[in-house]
């Protein structure tokens, strides 16, 4: 398959990308996910550079593995093994990188606006692997692509996004590609994560488990990062699981072909009971396969995007 | 000696309610009346506007932050630029000014070095940490004209009360900077719909107006003044209305971008934009507006805070708070005055100059015969761009690159002395 025209450099995020635009993205991803295994050579003799300032394996490793099935050379930098331990700034990083000559950049970085800061700096492609609480669209389409595989088209459906969306990079990302494909987002959990100014955005706010279980046609989980908020934000684990834990019981609440995502690490047992994770409601690792394709898609888009 | 005459201006005098056509005479470095002119020399200033020099209460050069940005030569070409003739340096100075000896080492500089007038502020804390006060009576001695620990927030309650206590035995204006951090520790953005998208955030409004509450509290409960500088939240400006109906002795500033800019203009992460306080929500400015109007808010006070290019140019989140503001602060505040009802030159004035004098309880702000020939030449038909790049101050940090203005400073005279070689004054 010849890969589409594509007029945009940089993937900053989902929110800059119109319907139009991510089922390309998608079709060009269902492309590749019925080869996968197989090598094309679309990126033969590319460079891409994965520049990941903050702790990742699955994204980092998808984009690797999507990146080499296209034949591309990579590079994968981590924080701590790069000269930003010594004070180098990520904009000399970058110049470096791309002094070095990288055809396209991957970054993950702890910044909101990272990624958009780096675009304005470096020639080459951007690829946001998740910036801060902003965004994380690759997550975001690789969703898309898993739920509409599974529950078909994503208009109208009703999807509830819950867990901890205040400093969720994944849950903004979700929430501009699922509106924009049709879908009505409720973004549910403890109100000092999910506060009511979420509203402003046009989604549904809930703090109520049934609730927001109830209608919806699938339901994402995130993972709780306790050890990102100070524990002023909610008591303890415990408490979380105890009031907002999907277990067996609450999954009654659930459309019996509702589907559970979750982008991943899952905490067993704390956002979601282990044998739900594993129950043939859950996609959970159709999302990782489905990584792979959809970064392959974004990865040939934006290297070999033609400005005009 | 010679006198000149600026003759047939407009001349805005808030101090003396006075706003018509006329004629100024000065002599030396005062301001005399027509009856003691004699060899006079006439400077035709028809169409243009002669107020008295800007006073600004709140301007930073930031020297504690490293990369050597500003200096007294630079801010003060800046401030002369932007019509002001007096400004007063906050205590982020280098050496810092919490005993006599490093404000005699500044005022050295300033003496070398400036061209318009610089007052300083002394520390309220020694070395701005909060935990001790500062000699505030000496500092008071060595010609401090206000004390703070600006841009710091004092956090310690039982410091700040006393600190305000003391203070009033020198009859010495405190500034304060509302902000709780416990509330706005990591504040890159106000807590609002735009920060919540960019996944910013940290600094609500709540974290101010608990500040702003205590600030009234302790001057309501000890009669002395506070000054509180840079309010930007709505619910600050109905407290200080409040506390001002009732007699409280408050006082307060607002910046040029608070009542210009929103946070909708944060949305491409320009750090150009990231100030602290951070830029609020529509509302907010429309209030802040009409506060200013009102009286609520005493003066508008530019919060002037160069920062070195590499230093900004970095993650938004990582980006120092702070704008520039002294060259662009009087357009900016006339653009958005001008639009309310109301408007008058004589307002603009007093909340440009007139009123930060009485604040500060310094000479300056007027025409008054006898005053010090302080004075501005402004020009309300000229259009001009401010660029950064051709902007007096070292630093480059403002959130009005490039923006074309109509009315333009053309001459600021300080102490007699025109500082901005105007050609037609030149020409006299």
């Amino acid at each position: 398959m010849e890969i589409p025209t594509w007029k945009k450099k940089n993937l900053i995020g989902v929110q800059s990308l119109s319907q139009s635009e991510i089922r390309k993205i998608l079709k060009l991803a269902k492309f590749f996910k019925k080869s996968l295994g197989t090598k094309h050579n679309h990126l033969k003799g590319k460079r891409i550079v994965n520049l990941f300032m903050e702790p990742s394996t699955r994204t980092r490793i998808a984009f690797e593995v999507a990146a080499k099935s296209l034949q591309a050379d990579v590079i994968s930098i981590a924080e701590k093994s790069s000269s930003l331990t010594k004070g180098e700034t990520l904009r000399d990083t970058a110049l470096n990188i791309q002094a070095l000559g990288a055809d396209a950049i991957v970054l993950r970085h702890s910044s909101p606006g990272a990624s958009l800061f780096l675009s304005r700096i470096v020639d080459v492609p951007i690829i946001n692997a998740g910036d801060g609480a902003h965004e994380h669209p690759s997550q975001a389409l690789l969703d898309l692509f898993t739920l509409e595989e599974s529950i078909g088209s994503l208009e109208g459906k009703k999807v509830t996004i819950l867990g901890d969306i205040l400093f969720s990079r994944v849950a903004r990302s979700n929430f501009w590609g699922l509106s924009k494909m049709g879908a009505e987002i409720t973004f549910a959990g403890p109100s000092t994560l999910v506060p009511k100014s979420f509203e402003s955005m046009g989604a549904k706010v809930s703090h109520d488990l049934k609730d927001s279980l109830s209608e919806a046609d699938a339901v994402m989980l995130l993972r709780i990062q306790h050890e990102r908020q100070s524990s002023s934000h909610f008591p303890s684990l415990a408490e979380y699981t105890r009031i907002f834990g999907l277990n067996k019981s609450r999954a009654k609440w659930l459309k019996k072909d509702a589907v559970i995502l979750h982008p991943g690490p899952i905490n067993r047992g704390i956002e979601i009971d282990s044998e739900l994770a594993d129950s043939d409601n859950s996609v959970i690792l159709n999302q990782v396969t489905n990584g792979v394709a959809v970064r392959m898609a974004i990865l040939s888009l934006c290297t070999l995007s033609r400005i005009e | 000696m010679k006198t000149i005459c600026i003759k047939g201006g407009r001349i805005i005098d808030p101090s003396l309610n006075r706003d018509e056509i006329g004629n100024l005479y000065f002599n030396g470095d005062k301001i005399i009346d027509e009856s003691d002119a004699s060899n006079i020399e006439y400077f035709d200033a028809k169409g243009l506007l002669i107020f008295p020099g800007l006073i600004d209460l709140r301007c930073h050069i930031n020297d504690l932050s490293g990369g050597n940005c500003e200096n007294i030569s630079s801010v003060t070409r800046a401030a002369g630029a932007g019509g002001y003739s007096t400004v007063v340096l906050m205590p982020d100075l280098n050496p810092i000014p919490d005993n006599p000896a490093t404000i005699q080492f500044t005022r050295d500089q300033i003496n070398k070095d400036a061209i318009v007038n610089i007052k300083l502020c002394g520390n309220l804390t020694k070395g701005s940490k909060g935990k001790e006060l500062a000699p505030i009576g000496s500092l008071q001695n060595a010609g401090v004209v206000a004390i703070s620990d600006s841009p710091v927030s004092t956090q310690n309650n039982q410091i700040f009360c006393k600190a305000v206590e003391y203070a009033s035995m020198f009859e010495i204006p405190v500034i304060d900077i509302p902000r709780d951090l416990t509330l706005s520790e990591n504040g890159n953005a106000h807590d609002g719909p735009q920060a919540l998208k960019m996944g910013l955030g940290g600094f609500p409004r709540i974290a101010e107006e608990l500040h702003v509450q205590r600030a009234i509290s302790i001057s309501r409960s000890l009669k002395s003044s506070v000054h509180l500088s840079s309010i930007s939240s709505i619910g600050s400006v109905e407290m200080i209305r409040d506390a001002k109906k009732k007699g409280v002795s408050v006082t307060a500033d607002v910046t040029p971008h608070h009542i210009s800019l929103t946070e909708n203009n944060i949305s491409d992460f320009n750090t150009n934009f990231k100030t602290s306080p951070p830029l609020r929500e529509e509302i907010d400015r429309l209030h802040l507006v009409k506060a200013l109007m009102d009286g609520t808010i005493d003066c508008v006070s530019t919060a002037h805070q160069p920062i070195t290019e590499h230093l900004k140019n970095v993650e938004y989140d990582l980006a120092p708070s702070g704008v520039i503001g002294l060259e662009t602060s009087l357009n900016i505040s006339l653009n958005i005055l001008k639009q309310t009802k109301g408007f008058t030159w004589l307002k603009l004035i007093k909340i440009m100059s007139t009123r930060a004098a009485e604040i500060l309880n310094i000479s300056g702000g007027t025409l008054k015969k006898g005053s010090h020939a302080n004075i501005v030449l402004f020009d309300p038909l000229k259009k001009w761009k401010y660029t950064t790049k051709n902007g007096n101050s070292n630093g480059k940090n403002s959130p009005f690159d490039n923006m074309i203005f109509e009315g333009k400073v053309v001459e600021t005279i300080i102490n007699g002395e025109p500082i901005l070689n105007y050609k037609k004054f030149i020409s006299l």
